[in-house]
């Protein structure tokens, strides 16, 4: 099965990778700029595929989807790097501009041990929107190009920050901020102080508001300078100025006080603009434009950092860990990082306030916040319970390698709280929620230990009698051993005779250390006769490709054709893997693999109301029968329905007859579509015209668009799951499928939708044939049952998911791969004990591939904590965040539109209207007081308002896809996507020094995108590269072969050129998609045209149409906690 | 009687009355009814020629010119008087140059039957040779290995044998029906339909992508080529035979039996009747209105979907004659109403439905009479694929040379008579038009209530059976008329031959009625008493199928008794002073075996068995089916040549050798001396030669009759005393029987079983006749 790597021992050595992963990159590379390389490389050389054999599918996901820990030193480079560039690029007055996302890193930063330099950078930027917003003038006089240097600058704050600043950004910014900055101080670090003013600029953002005025009132000219265009650029609108009174701007806890927020207050007002200047490294970071900051940040802080930056910091974590993991983790940084994590565990940190004074804690409403987006490089070593308590894990996108010492991994099971509040008074009252988020089958860093499998023998895993939990390092042995207490359910059990050891003088059993099923957070037990119903199911590869006109003339067809003959060999050998193949058009088309017969037969099933499967042998056949059969049919189905014209789509017949064909076994569907299923059972109408329509004339609700049309899907998808068949749809269209409908049967069937829209058969076969190949290759199992079990006083009241819910109890899976995550929330029946803990145990009984039944076993053992400061302390924001991305997306094709995003935006107001009111004892209504671990949440609600899946004028499809991306999508993954990764590629060359691949990620900010630039951003979906429009020659030549902007069509294919620049583009690229398991969809946008907008469109923290600046927003978010308090 | 086989020869009808009688109070009377046999295409004599254009025809009525007609060379403009409605007709300009001494041949007394072959003018389509014959195989695959390996021998012969012209279609079913894209190329493509559904064409159309690359043509089309389907589309299941010859070969080497399991207790799934829906709805759409045949080879009885005749539960068992009578089939009528729609599909189509049906058990054959009969198919029985009577009846229908089959299609046939007579109808292979017209009685039976009927298959054989009514009433002034005391009429038979062209063969008969009193000897001048038996036994079969409660014995021999007492020379309750006619003499021996035949005598009979002898009986002509009434013995010995023998079991003898046909069973009866000097193999003794030839006579006499019939006949071998005997004792005449006072001769053999003999029936029959 699909155990990754736990159960193999074997399969993982920890290093292995390295080399692996190179390959695979290369292999992916390869696969992009070419797809003709791409099919050959795939197959040999994919990391993959050289691994499938043994585990099969476990290799390939290690190298494609976790990154190997990039080499190490990648922090720096990261900061590094970022300086210089921003530097370069921006002209110095640029770096004030950025100012807005500054202010509350810092004191975040400034908090932790890390480098000084984080703190200006947060500063620094949040001015500069303040800025800018403020003044209306001034706006006009900063230059576009001002900002994005300020970006870079950011970049610039990383630790390298001295050196950093002196270079480039903190040349020019930094000397007048510097001034600004009080802060600096606080990190202690010479340009710190510097940084420091910046922090207090940071909090700009809200700043902006502040800054603003202040601008206003300040000599334009300075801000002007400062702030640059970019203030311009940024929203600074009146809105802002009008809030900005009010709100606080400040960002910088530092400046003003722990909680910074600076309003304008921030008497800062003339410090504002000095902490814009954020000089000291912050430039970059310093204002609001995040970016900077964020950069800066993350890499001092590491783990603070990470919050914020998660996904930019996720990006480069991987990367660095990759580096760092395998080499082993620096010892320096993996310290940091213990620290960082294991600080707030241990004592319920400081509490808020001394947070606030130290810095952070309350993080203020800086914008400059934001900019902490740091990535972090190092690799961080997590061990999962220190000192006999549960350590906080560390943010889901970083790179960290897990010791397991009794909870189970964080990759297996996070919590929204890291301490579990005893009443549910006490949790309402944060406005927090508890909730889990588990994915079972994780992907491990390869430098883990792999999961230990137990034999119990016949008898089965020892259970507690009552509650059916599954023993754990948690469960006490008492009267010698000869009895146990469960740890969830509190009742005593018989210890079985021959489980039976006696104690030692700690209380512990003599045998603890060495039985991993008692040392062990995951562990992994075999399944004897009575888990199962019946033999475990074979693995059985049913693939099923759209024939109609639309898809041989777009070559979705040929496309996917040739995905499957290059995803062939990379199937498990052996008896037990099937295969079967039929296309569809207005009918199905089974073929008739049988090897006794010279040649394959098409068996055309006409009846699409009623289908029906032709035959009960000899579709559904063993791999190694039929290979030959098998690969002469793949390439000829394309031509054998080049003459046929039928338009009609015949999906869910097609998807019926599949599923009666494997119904005796369950199995997998991978279903090619291609256009609108327009006939036979199922068959949808174009409701898109309708719905657009009806958007404009408001007569229906729009989002009964985003629903399934009517129920027949559902049925089916029900129907296939009673028969374990997991449906994965890959949709390769042009044209409205109705994705709202069709992605009934994915979601119930633990299945997966992949989007190609609009699809290029020349751009996009290369992702699909890896997305195809990753589907069947990662770790992944069948029949799988899971049932998260909680401590008395905790119920699960829902899972949430791509399952079948065949009863309230359990979430059934057909299928469940690495990649699938489920939200698990719960309630309190009743008052917890706050000395007993809180138990949570993830059962997942499911069957390898290999056809080995298996139930993997996770415990997570938190505190209980009567205190709401604590709660504070300890919520883990990725998982918090990806449980309210969930909840919306689930509301969107209920609620409308509007709703939900109210809905959204509350949250994040009362979590830090609770905050403030009671765990903030002194605070100014000027500041808005953060908990240092929330303090990116506003910026990842704007980003979630301003997402596609939440914006009003999207194409329905799109939207509905999004909605069921983000369905199962695992915390690490949730990050970038609302908040994407964005690097600058045109002056790579420039960066040599960086050890780190993936250079320092910018803000995602038109104030740091320059006309000259060439940026690439990514959200584990797509990636976006963006051409400015006076880019120079040389480097368009360079990069893509051509010599102007005009040249670049949409279906353009990413080549590697012999040069520096070309060579590292493509390296970056396979970097981000060994990250991201994904082969990302490359898109060219171009200013100006359309594809410019839609990049454009990613820059959240910029005023548009979908929702208000950054700085805006916080300043609203103030001013609405405000009102709640008073 | 060798007049008649003249008229016969000439005309190719046999009339039971050949004189007839003038009024519908004589024709009351006469207990046979005025009818006639008519077997369209059988071969003329040779000298007849083949006229290359187009027959003329009355203004009125339709009439085509004849020998009959008047010719009045007078008038400036000659003019032709039609015999039926005496309408005056002009000659065409073609004709310009006829006179007295120039006719044209359909005018030549000796053309009474002629034939006229007319280049279509829509020639464009079915004058084109290839669509000329088409040929859909509808292969059973739910039979054992065995048989499907004799099967697939089979067809692999015949798609030898058939004309490269000819297009071919293959669907194969057992629990799903699948029909065969032979012209996919690449690879072997099929289309699978469940078979328990029905589909509708329409359905069907939209399916197998007929339109998908044209419009569809609106509402109330058939389709085919005319119709707006695309050459190609048809051309994807029907091909040419040289086109398609390899695909079929290798579709038809890697034919498996159906793979979906059967459980022991079940019989197999088998949807015969989609199957059959399917191939015609695929004829339907791609040659609709040309001739084509569907061949199908069953091996049991369909289970499933539309047309099934028995559950799969083997604890239900075939429905019997008794079930039928008692009404106890639970399927039967579904499963007939259910081929009656299939069948008028197929006549509007002008389609054919062949049934080759091989098995132990009943197929269905019962239930599929209705569709085989009104689309004129062929039907062959036999318990085997393996069986020579399949095996050599299929190759009888392809071969070409003497004996072929002469198949043409499309046939539609009209008839034209006098207006005092009357048509009640067809029993025989085909089906009415619904063309009403005055010519109509008000009496119907078979195929009535028409003047046209159409005639989907047909060959040589092909014999139909018209039944008239006389309308005249009796009336002094036509008695007077003896100058106009002529019947006409005229048989007109339109058809697509073999060669895909277009004829039209007309026959005009003429035949003198009687009235008043004093007729008797005219009227028995004129009886053909075969031709009065077969009638008898057509209509006594059609009766049975049609007319519950009938009971047929009681109405054989109330009609015979009436014509005895009509015909018959005697005192009145005198039976020892009972005489017939030479003309009528054998007519109560043939009512003898026909109430003893297969026809009438049902018990020990399958349904299926009676069905497929009365399709055989009704298509057949009057010398075979006097064959099938009245089976011929004849004898070989020693010491005389072959001579006819007496269908009595005083025939067997020690020393001879008989040879029985019952037409659809031949067999070869060896005395028990033969048998065992042949055991001793004394033949293969160069000193025995004339027993050699003594047994070698009787089996070429065999192979010839083989030869020309078809079915094939089945070929009993058996020696006196052997279990197989029973073949022949039954058809005997039962004169010595266990029964019996009399001891069998020496050599000689007695019949256990209670039913009388000829002799005890005779004398009932005097007895009666006389009262």
């Amino acid at each position: 099965m699909a155990t990754p790597r736990g159960p193999r021992p074997g399969a993982f050595p920890p290093n292995h990778n390295p080399n692996a992963l190179a390959n695979n990159l290369q292999n992916l590379q390869i696969n992009q700029s070419n797809r003709q390389e791409l099919s050959s490389a795939g197959s040999d050389g994919s990391p993959w595929t050289s691994n499938t054999s043994p585990f099969g599918q476990q290799p390939p996901p290690f190298a494609a989807g976790q990154p190997l820990p990039p080499p190490p030193g990648g922090f720096q480079t990261g900061p590094t790097p970022p300086a210089a560039p921003g530097q370069s690029t921006l002209p110095p007055d640029a770096m004030p501009t950025r100012p807005a996302g500054l202010t509350p890193q810092p004191l975040p930063f400034a908090s932790r041990p890390p480098p000084p330099g984080v703190l200006p950078m947060g500063s620094a930027p949040p001015v500069a929107p303040g800025q800018s917003t403020l003044r209306p003038d001034v706006m006009p006089a900063r230059p576009t190009d001002a900002t994005l240097a300020s970006q870079h600058l950011p970049f610039a704050s990383r630790p390298p920050p001295p050196g950093v600043f002196p270079s480039s950004v903190g040349g020019p910014a930094a000397p007048p901020y510097s001034g600004t900055a009080p802060r600096p101080g606080p990190l202690g670090l010479p340009t710190p102080p510097q940084m420091s003013s910046n922090g207090p600029a940071g909090n700009g953002p809200p700043a902006f508001a502040p800054g603003m005025m202040q601008s206003g009132s300040r000599p334009p000219p300075p801000m002007s300078n400062l702030p640059r265009p970019s203030v311009g650029q940024v929203q600074p609108p009146t809105m802002l100025s009008s809030q900005a009174p009010s709100q606080p701007l400040q960002t910088r806890p530092g400046f003003g006080g722990p909680p910074t927020f600076v309003s304008s207050s921030v008497g800062q007002p003339g410090p504002p603009f000095s902490t814009f200047p954020r000089g000291p490294m912050l430039p970059g970071s310093s204002n609001m434009p995040p970016p900077p900051g964020s950069l800066t940040f993350s890499p001092p802080v590491q783990g603070t950092v990470q919050s914020p930056g998660h996904r930019h910091g996720m990006e480069s974590w991987p990367q660095q860990p990759p580096q760092v993991g395998l080499s082993h983790p620096t010892p320096g940084a993996m310290q940091q990082q213990h620290q960082m994590f294991g600080m707030p565990p241990g004592p319920p940190p400081f509490p808020n306030q001394s947070m606030a004074l130290g810095q952070t804690d309350l993080s203020q409403v800086d914008i400059n916040h934001i900019p902490p987006y740091s990535s972090s490089s190092a690799v961080i070593l997590h061990e999962t319970r220190m000192d006999n308590h549960a350590n906080p894990p560390p943010p889901a996108t970083s790179t960290y390698i897990v010791k397991d010492n009794g909870n189970c991994s964080p990759r297996y099971m996070r919590c929204t709280l890291n301490q579990v509040p005893c009443t549910v008074d006490l949790l309402s009252t944060s406005a927090m929620q508890l909730t889990l988020l588990v994915q079972p089958l994780a992907l491990p860093h390869p430098s883990e230990e792999p999961i230990h499998v137990v034999d119990f023998g016949e008898s089965g895993p020892v259970r507690c009698s009552r509650c059916k939990g599954y023993i754990n390092p948690f469960m006490k042995f008492i009267d010698q051993g000869k009895r146990f207490i469960c740890n969830l359910c509190g009742f005593t059990d018989e210890t079985p005779h021959e489980y039976q050891c006696n104690l030692g003088p700690d209380g512990r059993r003599r045998d603890a250390d060495e039985r991993p099923e008692l040392c062990q957070g995951t562990v992994e037990f075999i399944a004897p006769k009575e888990y199962m119903v019946r033999d475990p199911m074979p693995a059985v590869f049913f693939f099923l490709v759209d024939v109609s006109m639309h898809a041989i003339q777009t070559g979705a067809t040929a496309a996917a054709c040739s995905a499957i003959s290059q995803v062939i060999p990379h199937l498990p050998e052996g008896p037990r893997t099937m295969v079967a193949i039929a296309t569809f058009d207005s009918t199905v088309h089974f073929y008739k693999l049988k090897c006794a017969q010279q040649q394959p037969s098409i068996l055309v099933v006409p009846d699409v109301q009623d289908v029906y499967t032709p035959l009960t042998s000899d579709i559904v056949v063993q791999l190694a029968e039929c290979r030959q059969h098998l690969e002469m049919l793949l390439d000829s189905i394309p031509g054998m329905f080049q003459n046929h014209r039928t338009t009609d789509s015949a999906f869910g017949a097609a998807a019926k007859a599949a599923f009666l064909a494997i119904k005796s076994t369950g199995g997998k569907l991978l279903v090619f579509q291609s256009i609108l299923p327009s006939i036979g059972i199922g068959s949808l109408s174009a409701r898109e015209a309708e719905g657009r329509s009806n958007i404009s004339t408001g007569e229906k609700e729009p989002h009964k668009l985003l629903q399934p049309v009517d129920k027949t899907l559902q049925t089916m998808a029900t129907e296939f799951a009673e028969y374990q068949v997991c449906v994965d749809l890959f949709i390769t269209t042009q044209t409205y499928v109705d994705v709202a409908s069709l992605s009934v049967v994915p979601r119930t069937t633990g299945g997966q939708v992949y989007y190609y829209h609009p699809f290029s058969a020349l751009s996009d076969l290369a992702k699909l044939s890896n997305d195809l190949r990753w589907n069947v290759t990662r770790p992944q199992g069948f029949e799988a049952v899971m049932r998260v079990r909680c401590s008395e006083g905790i119920q699960v009241q829902e899972y949430s998911g791509n399952f079948y819910k065949r009863n309230r109890a359990d979430a059934d899976f057909p299928a469940i791969d690495c990649d699938k995550a489920i939200m698990v929330s719960l309630k309190h029946t009743d008052k917890l004990q706050q000395e007993s803990g809180c138990s949570f145990q993830c059962a997942l009984l499911y069957t390898t591939i290999y056809g080995q039944r298996r139930i993997r076993v996770s415990t997570l053992y938190l505190l209980c904590t009567n205190n709401l400061t604590s709660l504070f302390v300890a919520p883990d924001l990725d998982t918090l965040f990806s449980c309210i991305l969930k909840q919306a997306a689930n509301e969107m094709t209920s609620a409308p539109l509007s709703r939900v995003k109210d809905k959204a935006t509350n949250v994040c107001i009362n979590i830090l209207h609770s905050y403030s009111k009671f765990c903030v004892t002194k605070s100014s209504s000027a500041l808005l007081m953060m908990p240092e671990a929330l303090k990116f949440l506003p910026l990842y609600t704007l980003a979630l308002l301003k997402s596609h899946g939440l914006s009003s004028d999207g194409r329905i499809d799109e939207r509905s896809f999004w909605l069921n991306y983000v369905s199962p999508l695992p915390t690490p993954s949730v990050i970038p996507l609302i908040y994407p990764r964005m690097i600058a590629i045109h002056d790579l060359d420039e960066k040599e020094s960086e050890d780190s691949i993936i250079p320092a990620i910018i803000p995602l900010s038109n104030m740091h995108i320059s006309d000259e630039g060439i940026y690439l951003l990514e959200n584990g979906i797509d990636c976006l590269v963006y051409v400015g429009a006076s880019v120079q020659q040389n480097v368009l030549t360079q990069l893509f072969g051509i010599s102007s902007v005009e040249e670049i069509s949409n279906q353009f294919t990413l080549q590697q050129y012999d040069n520096l620049l070309s060579k590292k583009l493509n390296d970056i690229l396979n970097e981000i998609r060994r990250e991201r398991c994904s082969y990302l969809r490359l898109k060219f946008c171009k200013k100006g045209d359309s594809s410019g907008m839609m990049f454009l469109s990613n820059m959240v923290e910029d005023r548009m149409p979908s929702g208000a600046a950054y700085s805006d927003f916080v300043a609203h978010i103030h001013s609405q906690v405000q009102k709640k308090k008073a | 009687m060798t007049e008649f086989l003249d008229l016969e020869l000439q005309d190719s009808v046999r009339m039971p009355w050949n004189v007839l009688p003038g009024t519908k109070a004589h024709a009351a009377n006469c207990a046979i009814p005025i009818a006639a046999i008519y077997t369209p295409l059988k071969t003329l004599p040779e000298a007849t020629p083949l006229l290359p254009y187009s027959p003329l025809r009355c203004r009125s009525c339709r009439s085509v010119i004849n020998p009959f007609s008047i010719v009045d060379f007078s008038s400036v403009n000659k003019i032709w008087i039609c015999s039926f409605c005496l309408q005056r007709n002009h000659f065409p300009p073609l004709y310009q140059s006829i006179s007295e001494q120039n006719f044209p041949a359909e005018l030549f007394p000796q053309y009474t039957t002629i034939e006229y072959e007319t280049p279509a003018p829509q020639s464009q389509d079915k004058a084109q040779p290839g669509s000329s014959n088409v040929f859909l195989f509808v292969v059973d695959t739910c039979v054992i290995e065995e048989e499907l390996g004799y099967l697939k021998s089979a067809l692999l012969q015949v798609l030898g044998m058939v004309p490269e012209n000819c297009l071919i279609g293959l669907i194969t079913f057992g629990t799903y029906v699948h029909v065969h894209e032979l012209g996919f190329g690449l690879i072997p493509k099929v289309h699978v339909f469940k078979g328990t559904k029905e589909v509708t064409k329409d359905q069907l159309l939209d399916q197998m992508g007929f339109f998908t690359k044209r419009p569809r043509p609106t509402t109330g089309v058939i389709a085919g080529v005319r119709d707006g389907l695309s050459q190609e589309s048809v051309a994807r299941f029907l091909l040419p035979a040289s086109d398609c010859e390899f695909v079929l070969n290798s579709i038809l080497e890697e034919l498996q039996k159906d793979p979906w399991p059967v459980p022991s207790d079940q019989r197999a799934a088998r949807c015969t009747g989609a199957a059959l829906n399917l191939a015609a709805h695929l004829l339907g759409a791609c040659v609709p209105g040309s001739g084509a045949r569907i061949m199908a080879f069953l091996g049991g009885p369909s289970t499933e979907g539309p047309g099934a005749i028995v559950s799969k539960s083997l604890s239900e068992p075939l429905r019997s004659h008794k079930d039928l009578d008692k009404d106890s089939a639970p399927h039967y009528h579904k499963a007939v109403k259910f081929y009656e729609a299939l069948s008028k599909q197929l006549v509007h189509q002008g389609h054919v439905l062949d049934i080759f049906a091989c098995a132990l058990d009943q197929v269905g054959v019962a239930e599929l009479k209705v569709a085989v009969e009104k689309t004129g198919g062929l039907v062959v029985l036999a318990e085997s694929f393996g069986h020579s009577v399949f095996k050599d009846s299929l190759r009888c229908i392809f071969q070409a040379g003497d004996h072929d089959l002469g198949l043409a299609s499309n046939g539609i046939f009209e008839i034209n008579c006098s207006k005092d007579i009357k048509i009640q109808g067809i029993i025989g292979p085909c089906a009415s038009l619904d063309k009403k017209g005055p010519l109509c009685s008000e009496t119907v039976i078979g195929q009535g209530n028409t003047t046209a009927w159409k005639l989907c298959g047909l060959d040589k054989n092909t014999s139909l059976c018209i039944i008239f009514d006389v309308a005249k009433k009796e009336s002094p002034d036509i008695v007077s008329q003896s100058a106009n005391n002529q019947f006409y009429f005229q048989f007109l038979t339109y058809y697509q031959h073999s060669n895909g062209q277009m004829r039209l063969r007309a026959t005009t008969l003429s035949r003198r009625w009687v009235a008043g009193p004093g007729i008797k000897d005219e009227l028995i001048s004129g009886f053909d008493q075969e031709a009065a038996a077969v009638v008898m036994a057509r209509q006594v079969s059609f009766k049975m199928e049609t007319e519950a409660e009938f009971d047929p014995i009681r109405w054989l021999d109330k009609s015979l008794i009436h014509i005895c007492t009509q015909f018959g020379e005697y005192q009145k309750d005198n039976p020892s002073s009972f005489g017939l006619s030479p003309r009528l003499s054998i007519f109560p021996q043939f009512m003898f075996h026909l109430r003893r035949s297969q026809f009438v005598q049902v018990f020990n009979n399958s349904p299926d068995e009676t069905a497929y002898f009365r399709m055989i009986l009704n298509r057949e002509n009057v010398s075979n089916s006097v064959v099938m009434i009245q089976p011929s013995l004849i004898s070989y010995a020693f010491n005389s040549g072959p001579e006819a023998a007496l269908l009595d079991v005083v025939s067997i003898a020690a020393d001879k050798i008989l040879l029985l046909d019952s037409y659809f069973t031949i067999v070869v009866f060896h005395g028990a001396s033969i048998a065992q000097w042949r055991k001793a193999g004394y033949h293969e003794l160069p000193e025995h030669q004339a027993f050699s030839q003594l047994l070698q006579a009787p089996r070429s006499d065999t192979d010839a009759i083989i030869r020309e019939r078809f079915p094939v006949p089945r070929l009993v071998i058996c020696d006196q005393h052997g279990s197989q005997a029973r073949f022949l004792l039954v058809k005997l005449n039962p004169s010595a029987t266990y029964n019996s006072d009399t001891q069998a001769a020496p050599g000689g053999d007695i019949i256990f079983t209670d039913d009388v003999s000829f002799e005890v029936f005779s004398d009932h029959l005097q007895r009666l006749a006389v009262q």
